[in-house]
């Protein structure tokens, strides 16, 4: 079980950051640190095999190191006095490890030469796997590593001041990781894994700095989300669509932790404010529930901090989700120019171009975002999303319910009637069903099994409601299994009806409902939908939305139900609505609190009343 | 990649020098990054087993105190390996004993 390699590798990475940090301290050049550490490791692989693997490999390789840095101190006829120091006091490593970071995060250095240096020296990964972490030949890294040694050794850094540099390294690592731009993965944990490491590393060493510890709670918060952000197929999983059970619980502690640590004096950075928007995310308990205006105002604050396109390009998700799809829209149209050729601008256009019911113009944001995009598995992801909405086909059900049911090119009432049989259709057949796979036989067993026995009317109600949902979302019409039934007006119902005006107890607004049904033909939801403003009382007729007339029966009982009201729903309920169910702003009237009389219970007081249904009032 | 290392309780009783040695240990790790939980586990314990329907509830302990496991760590570290050499080091320190590691998914 024991791989000779393997275990020095492990070890190796355990004190690498340790092993050279001291050496630099020593040789006083990182370059030939790097040299004398990989003497030693050289060394190990020729004894290790042969004499078994030491009790304590780390301790090994930190002695063997540190040995031929004194011989090179002697050699160089150098102070051999320098090595027997080291004996003496041995400085605390800590200081060593940050100075090492410093110097691989010398701002002298171009950023790639920063992330590889850190990589190898800090984390002591090898050329090898800091070439496959980026997806680059091992020759580059190993160029790069070459070039920025030589860098520091002609130019001797400055001691501080470079704290912004290492932390932006260390993100960088994380992104690549977390992120990853390019390749087949969309996440390469081992990054992620590295970059926390020395995240969490540089907290201890530099405690002071809020934005440090910003740094660590952001990359622990968006690293608790990295089960849950692909699904089995390795395609990306949209953030409110995220099983947050499979958030990991211990990072998001973390995370919060090192939040509370980040708290300073002063306005806080950029680190903290990402970090304290990503715990906005990892507190609310559903994507409900999350705080979008919360949201809003940390990028709001961060914008002014780090005014970049791509962070303008969040906050008008942001804005998006708070304020509504078109007012993130023209956010987002207004960074064309800026972000041309990204791919997450056309792609954020076509998330709120669908919510804004605009599929075909959506389906050429997705595209175009598939095409700008590097990474494959994001590609195929957008690939797919363009398809489906130029085609709303291969969506499910409850989403393509919910569009269609926030239409605005229809009334209230039908649309009202048109989410009743939505809803059935949606407990027949489950709301993830893709609509494309409903078929004839799916709606003929609904129809039986719902509304067999209801009136002929219903049923046609029902059967209408379906053919418009098909035709609107492109699908065949599914009714074909569906006879429409002959609807017989029934006499005997209206010779009942002498009896409905002889009622003696029945109360005035009641009596206003039947006979404004009978006088005007009206669908009972249109009457209950009138409002007081929208009565022309003189005219004996309703305009506005609905319009409809009358006759002098119910204009003598209008002024009585109306008692001086100029507002709000001509038919109320006999209650206030209890504070778990607010009504529409437009459902309450402004006088007396109470909400519009519902269709159920007109329906419940007429049927008390008379055995009968408002709708044979209407014949 | 995580790991859960068990520890069985160790024969010697911990002395000052363990005590010290032990804190180091623990903070050298968690400054590292790679500690993420420890803790140590109370002999008694309540075992809770079902068979059907039927739950029963027993109280421990249950095997001889040397076979209970007495201390737990979760790590993050890079390979098994990684995982193995922490171990190593732990157990340098604690002296006799044994401890398990298993990856968690």
């Amino acid at each position: 079980m024991v791989d000779v390699h393997r275990t020095l590798d492990a070890a190796w990475k355990l004190e690498a950051a340790r092993v050279v940090g001291a050496l630099t301290r020593m040789v006083g050049d990182v370059g030939l640190a790097a040299e004398l550490a990989q003497d030693a490791l050289v060394a190990a692989l020729e004894q290790w095999p042969r004499d078994g693997v030491p009790d304590n490999p780390g301790a090994w390789l930190t002695t063997v190191a540190k040995r031929r840095a004194v011989d090179h101190l002697r050699r160089a006829k150098r102070t051999v006095a320098a090595g027997e120091d080291e004996q003496a006091q041995e400085p605390d490593s800590g200081d060593d490890v940050l100075r090492l970071v410093f110097l691989a995060c010398h701002p002298v250095l171009p950023t790639v030469q920063r992330v590889a240096l850190t990589l190898k020296l800090v984390c002591g990964l090898t050329t090898e796997e800091i070439a496959r972490a980026f997806l680059v030949d091992a020759r580059t890294i190993a160029d790069r590593v070459a070039l920025a040694k030589r860098t520091l050794a002609s130019r001797p850094p400055r001691a501080a001041g470079q704290l912004g540099s290492v932390r932006e390294v260390i993100y960088l690592v994380f992104n690549e990781g977390y992120s990853a731009t390019s390749g087949d993965d969309l996440l390469r944990p081992g990054l992620c894994l590295e970059a926390l490491r020395l995240g969490r590393v540089l907290a201890e060493l530099v405690p002071d700095d809020p934005e440090v510890h910003g740094l660590v709670a952001l990359m622990e918060l968006q690293a608790s989300r990295s089960a849950a952000r692909t699904g089995p197929g390795g395609e990306p999983v949209r953030l409110h669509e995220q099983n947050r059970g499979r958030w990991d619980q211990l990072l998001i502690r973390r995370g919060f932790t090192a939040l509370l640590r980040a708290r300073g004096s002063g306005p806080p950075g950029p680190y903290v404010l990402q970090a304290a928007i990503a715990a906005c995310h990892a507190g609310a308990r559903s994507a409900e529930e999350t705080d979008w205006a919360r949201i809003v105002s940390l990028y709001d604050a961060l914008v002014h901090l780090v005014p970049t396109p791509v962070v303008r390009l969040n906050r008008a998700v942001a804005v998006g989700m708070a304020h509504g799809p078109e007012a993130g829209l023209a956010l987002v149209d207004s960074l064309t120019d800026d972000l041309r050729d990204y791919h997450l601008h056309p792609g954020t256009r076509g998330d709120l171009l669908l919510r804004l019911g605009r599929h075909p113009e959506a389906a050429r944001e997705f595209e175009r975002a598939a095409t700008l995009t590097d990474n494959a598995a994001e590609r195929a992801f957008l690939r797919r999303r363009s398809t489906e909405a130029a085609a709303p086909v291969g969506r499910v059900l409850v989403d393509v319910a919910d569009e269609f049911l926030a239409r605005t090119d229809l009334d209230r009432s039908t649309l009202r009637s048109y989410a009743q049989t939505l809803a059935r259709l949606r407990k027949a057949v489950g709301d993830r069903t893709p609509i494309a796979a409903l078929t004839p036989q799916d709606i003929a067993t609904m129809f039986t099994a719902a509304w067999s026995t209801a009136s002929p009317k219903t049923w046609n109600r029902h059967r209408a409601a379906v053919r418009s949902f098909c035709s609107w979302s492109g699908i065949p019409d599914l009714t074909s299994t569906v006879e429409r039934r002959k609807e017989v007006r029934n006499r005997a119902q209206a010779v009942e009806l002498d009896r409905v005006w002889q009622l003696p107890d029945a109360p005035v607004r009641e009596r206003l409902l039947w006979t404004l049904l009978h006088e005007s033909g009206a669908p009972v939801r249109a009457v209950l939908d009138l409002d007081v403003e929208h009565l022309d009382l003189p005219g004996r007729r309703a305009t506005g939305p609905i319009s409809l007339r009358w006759r002098e029966n119910a204009a003598h009982l209008l002024p009585q139900v109306l008692a001086g009201r100029t507002a709000g729903p001509l038919f109320l309920a006999d209650r206030r609505p209890g504070p778990g169910r607010p009504p529409r702003e437009g459902d309450l009237c402004p006088v007396t609190g109470r909400g519009r009389l519902s269709y159920e219970r007109a329906e419940y007081l007429f049927k008390r009343a008379t055995g009968l249904t408002l709708g044979a009032l209407r014949h | 990649m995580r790991y859960l290392m068990t520890s069985k309780a160790g024969g010697q009783a911990p002395d000052e020098r363990l005590y010290q040695e032990m804190g180091k240990f623990v903070e050298e790790l968690t400054a590292a990054g790679v500690l993420l939980a420890t803790g140590g586990l109370a002999p008694a314990g309540i075992r809770v087993s079902s068979v059907g329907d039927e739950i029963t509830v027993t109280d421990g302990p249950f095997a001889e105190a040397k076979e209970a496991v007495a201390g737990f760590a979760l790590v993050e570290v890079r390979s098994a390996e990684e995982a193995l050499e922490l171990t190593k080091r732990f157990r340098r320190i604690v002296g006799d004993g044994e401890s398990v590691i298993q990856q968690v998914f």
